[in-house]
């Protein structure tokens, strides 16, 4: 079984090609990180430009590379939602161009859902497992239980812990995207010099928050000299870095014995989402995922990060069990991968 | 020359297949919103209706602008997918050309036609056409004061817009026709055109940069 994934729900233009025994035939992604940096931002009408510029070839590209013609497809999958809708109409219309023309079945997936299996795509793993997923848009823990078959255990309740990084950054005047330029800012840094709040440190539950930690920035910065020196920069990066850290932890420590509790069967702590990037976070992540007695899955970061593979695995995950899409599909900027879960307020709501 | 022809990229959403100098089949409805949903059922309908496969077909049409930008994108990215998936090439027709061509030539008489479209501003896009329909101006953004001074003589005005422009106006009549393009005179203008080697290319007519500001300069 081959099917075609196309993402186009953020800042990154994707096609992929997968195959049901795990092998990716093809992978393109095309970065708009250029067309967004003069804005500290993605803007979203420049996203839907970009998507649309690039859409179908990067498709093409993706299955010049698989070696494969569009008859040899067993179904076309694009991400439905949730995301910045104008993008997604753009590979939603693509994926159901090609499949009414190739005559093959269409998928809408979750985006969030390419997300959460991926760890099946890299390491074959079983359900279910826990699943942490911190990117711009969403923080989120997640019991992974079958294909659709979700529970949200906490999300934020105000910024997704990417957004953070990234306006943190800018305060810093580390530049956009603000994730790596933290992190490359904070390994320089003392984190032990500020001392930032742990937010939702010791509190039951599993949700997130960032919102009162980059207030807490935004006050210690006011109060050093400027313009800020490197030294202070870093070490106010470490000192963020760190509480960010300690929060994720304190809040996966809690997911942990929710799951082991309630679904016994879960041996793995799996990471997803652009901020799985950050080095600290990972280590971390492996110490209470050690802690807890389960054992840490980090896809590789550029499978963790946006991208179409997992779309694409997703679609065949989906198809599998013998679930497609009408021609029909609207595109859905709000998607929960959980629909019992309550909604919150702030950023993390989208999923 | 057998071709399918779509827009979505107003407050409509059609399709046509065209063959022979006649359409064979034709899908059209008003609709501010939910093309995504409706354009790739309707173009399924036509083809199913035609009995053609995307394998007897020669040229694919779309309109490119101006319009809603969503619009535009959901016309363009179908065409675009269609294309590569079929082998076949598309010619970009642009709305005011097909919202002019739309006027039968009993009803434009010797008038000018005065093309008005909705902007989502305060502006409008306007595109004056001769009697013939050759172009007498490029397509421009106007306040509607400006949009009727295009036109000095007789004139016809159609488009969704078209109300904004023309109580500004002396000697102008309303056309007898819905301001939105219509796939199956997309796809005739497209025939033309694509014989001519004068279609366009299937990019987008936005006439207008992304909403957005810079942001102040910061530290660094």
């Amino acid at each position: 079984m081959v099917i075609l994934g196309i993402e186009t729900s953020c800042d990154e233009t994707a096609a992929a090609v997968v195959t049901d025994g795990r092998q990716i035939l093809s992978n393109v992604v095309l970065s708009q990180l250029e067309e967004h940096r003069p804005f500290g931002g993605i803007v979203p009408e420049i996203a839907a430009r970009a998507h649309l510029e690039h859409a179908d070839r990067l498709v093409a590209e993706a299955m010049r590379r698989a070696g494969l013609a569009f008859s040899r497809l067993d179904a076309i999958a694009a991400t439905g939602g949730p995301g910045l809708i104008g993008g997604v109409m753009v590979g939603v219309m693509t994926a159901k161009a090609i499949a009414l023309a190739a005559g093959k079945p269409f998928l809408a997936v979750n985006h969030l859902e390419g997300h959460a299996l991926t760890a099946r795509l890299t390491h074959g793993l079983d359900f279910p497992y826990l699943l942490l997923l911190a990117s711009g848009g969403h923080c989120q823990l997640l019991a992974v239980l079958g294909v659709g078959e979700y529970r949200r255990l906490g999300t934020t309740i105000d910024d997704a812990a990417g957004e953070a990084f990234d306006k943190v950054a800018k305060m810093l005047g580390l530049g956009y995207p603000g994730g790596p330029a933290v992190e490359k800012a904070a390994a320089a840094g003392n984190p032990a010099r500020f001392a930032l709040p742990r937010p939702m440190k010791g509190r039951p539950g599993c949700d997130f928050s960032f919102s009162g930690l980059k207030n807490a920035v935004r006050l210690l910065i006011e109060d050093l000299p400027k313009p800020l020196s490197e030294r202070d920069a870093a070490d106010v990066a470490a000192a963020f870095q760190a509480a960010v850290a300690e929060s994720i932890a304190d809040r996966t420590r809690n997911a942990i014995r929710e799951v082991a509790e309630r679904w016994p069967a879960a041996r793995h702590l799996v990471v997803a989402g652009g901020v799985a990037a950050n080095g600290a976070l990972r280590e971390t992540l492996m110490t209470v995922g050690g802690e807890g007695g389960m054992d840490f899955i980090a896809p590789p970061l550029n499978l963790c990060t946006d991208n179409a593979a997992m779309i694409a695995w997703a679609g065949i995950e989906r198809f599998r069990l013998g679930l497609t899409d009408p021609l029909d599909f609207a595109p859905r900027p709000r998607w929960p991968l959980d629909p019992t879960a309550a909604k919150r307020g702030g950023a993390g709501v989208k999923a | 020359m057998r071709l399918l022809a779509i827009d979505s990229a107003t407050s409509a959403c059609s399709a046509a297949l065209w063959a022979g100098g006649a359409v064979l089949a034709r899908r059209h409805r008003p609709m501010a919103r939910g093309q995504s949903e409706a354009l790739v059922p309707m173009i399924a309908e036509v083809m199913a209706d035609s009995g053609l496969s995307f394998a007897d077909l020669d040229l694919l049409a779309v309109t490119v602008g101006p319009g809603a930008f969503t619009g535009i994108r959901i016309g363009l990215a179908t065409a675009r997918g269609l294309a590569l998936a079929a082998g076949l090439p598309v010619a970009g027709i642009t709305t005011t050309e097909a919202v002019a061509a739309a006027v039968p030539p009993a009803e434009r008489g010797g008038r000018t036609v005065l093309v008005a479209l909705d902007s989502k501003r305060e502006d409008v896009w306007v595109q004056a056409f001769a009697p013939d329909l050759s172009a007498l101006c490029p397509i421009q953004s106007l306040a509607p004061e400006a949009a009727a001074a295009l036109v000095t003589g007789p004139a016809l005005v159609v488009g969704d817009a078209a109300g904004r422009v023309l109580p500004l106006m002396t000697d102008a009549l309303a056309a007898d026709r819905p301001g939105w393009p219509d796939a199956a005179v997309v796809a005739a203008l497209a025939a033309r055109r694509w014989a001519d080697g004068q279609a366009l290319p299937p990019e987008p007519l936005y006439l207008r940069p992304a909403d957005v500001t810079l942001p102040p300069a910061g530290p660094a």
